[in-house]
């Protein structure tokens, strides 16, 4: 058992032994030095004196409107969530009457159409995407066939520009040069849209480009 | 927890709304006032209040009925009563910022309370409320916590949220402050 308690150490555990949260073991000894120490003693007292104050310390009324406003908010959103599944409930049995009606009809609203036998629109469907997917692929080909050598010419022409003194590219930080820059920039992206068309025709620009 | 408590809850989580009512009755002045400690006026306590209680109901499914439910409550409430205090940018006042008129709180030469210390105290009985109220919010919800709802130190940690130890520790500083506020105030 702790003997020599300082009343530092004895202040700092008045409280916890008013509320009874102290180890027997501490306990003991904190009384061992108020059986001592008139100082602590006293501040106990002061401390027990405070505790039953707080015990009496004054309350506020909740609000009156406290209860009707939670109970609204809790229970609107089961309202809520109950409309939102009820008309989800609506909906699908809805769809589901009408898939049920379009498949009984079907062939014969085809029929009476003319149209083809449903049992082969999604077939067709089928053939359809894989055409396109196809045709895409083509068309992408063509374009990468037709685009690749005049991007490799300007590519070429861009690596030469490394071949330009230090002091010639230096030169080109002028606004003069930078403005020349921005205009060779929009002429470059006018003429990609003067040669995109021009794929198609013989003798177009893009055909010329390529024949020099 | 009670058994009385516990059908409580069984009920709330059931959507019988006069268990929802009586629940709310039977904490709403505790929570009010445990929010009223915590924000410092009344009209943020009955925000917070009417927080709690729909996020508590809402999210009962959620609840351990292996702990105590004020516990639970309590610590909903004071998350929401900082959060609102973050919202204001009001930053909660540490017990070491406050200085009194007897200079720094835990100075070494202290010469503790002299004999007439029982007479002083009757004094400035009137005004306690009024020197808690002056401690930071953290302190004054830590006190109402202890002395008001006689929650435990275990339970004051969790629904706080902080050590076992930095609660015995702000409750002996608020001992500790208000102790030097009323021989301040007694003497004055």
């Amino acid at each position: 058992m702790r003997t020599n308690l300082t009343c530092e150490a004895c202040e700092r555990e008045l409280g916890a032994y008013l509320d009874g949260a102290l180890h027997p073991a501490v306990a003991g000894a904190l009384e061992s030095h108020l059986g001592s120490c008139r100082s602590c003693r006293l501040k106990l007292e002061a401390y027990r004196a405070i505790e039953a104050r707080l015990a009496e310390l004054p309350e506020i009324e909740a609000p009156a409107w406290l209860e009707s406003r939670v109970l609204d908010a809790v229970l609107a959103q089961p309202r809520r969530e109950r409309l939102w599944s009820r008309g989800l409930a609506a909906a699908a049995a809805l769809g589901f009457a009408c898939s049920v009606g379009a498949i009984a009809f079907l062939p014969q609203l085809a029929k009476e159409w003319g149209l083809p036998d449903p049992a082969h629109w999604p077939f067709a469907a089928l053939r359809g995407a894989l055409n396109g997917i196809v045709l895409f692929a083509k068309r992408l080909a063509l374009d990468l066939t037709f685009y690749e050598p005049i991007v490799r010419q300007i590519w070429a022409s861009l690596r030469a520009l490394e071949a330009l003194p230090r002091a010639a590219l230096i030169t080109l930080r002028t606004p003069e040069a930078e403005t020349a820059c921005a205009i060779v920039l929009t002429l470059g992206v006018a003429f990609y849209f003067a040669l995109r068309p021009s794929r198609t025709r013989e003798g177009g620009v893009g055909h010329v480009c390529l024949s020099l | 927890m009670e058994t009385e408590e516990r059908d409580l809850v069984r009920r709330c989580l059931a959507r019988d709304e006069r268990a929802y009512r009586e629940l709310i009755r039977r904490y709403q002045t505790a929570v009010v006032n445990l929010a009223w400690r915590m924000t410092g006026n009344a009209e943020d306590a009955a925000e917070v209040s009417q927080e709690t209680f729909i996020r508590v109901l809402r999210s009962l499914s959620t609840y351990d009925p292996e702990r105590p439910f004020r516990t639970w409550l309590f610590k909903i409430a004071s998350n929401l009563a900082l959060d609102l205090l973050r919202r204001r940018k009001r930053r909660p006042v540490s017990i070491e910022d406050l200085g009194d008129e007897d200079g720094p709180m835990f100075e070494p030469a202290d010469p503790g309370p002299g004999p007439d210390e029982g007479l002083r105290l009757e004094r400035a009985d009137e005004r306690f409320d009024g020197l808690v109220k002056e401690l930071p919010e953290t302190y004054q919800a830590i006190l109402f916590l202890r002395y008001k709802q006689e929650l435990s130190y275990e339970e004051i940690s969790e629904t706080l949220g902080i050590p076992l130890g930095t609660v015995k520790v702000r409750l002996h500083r608020a001992h500790e402050a208000l102790r030097r506020k009323l021989i301040a105030r007694g003497t004055t």
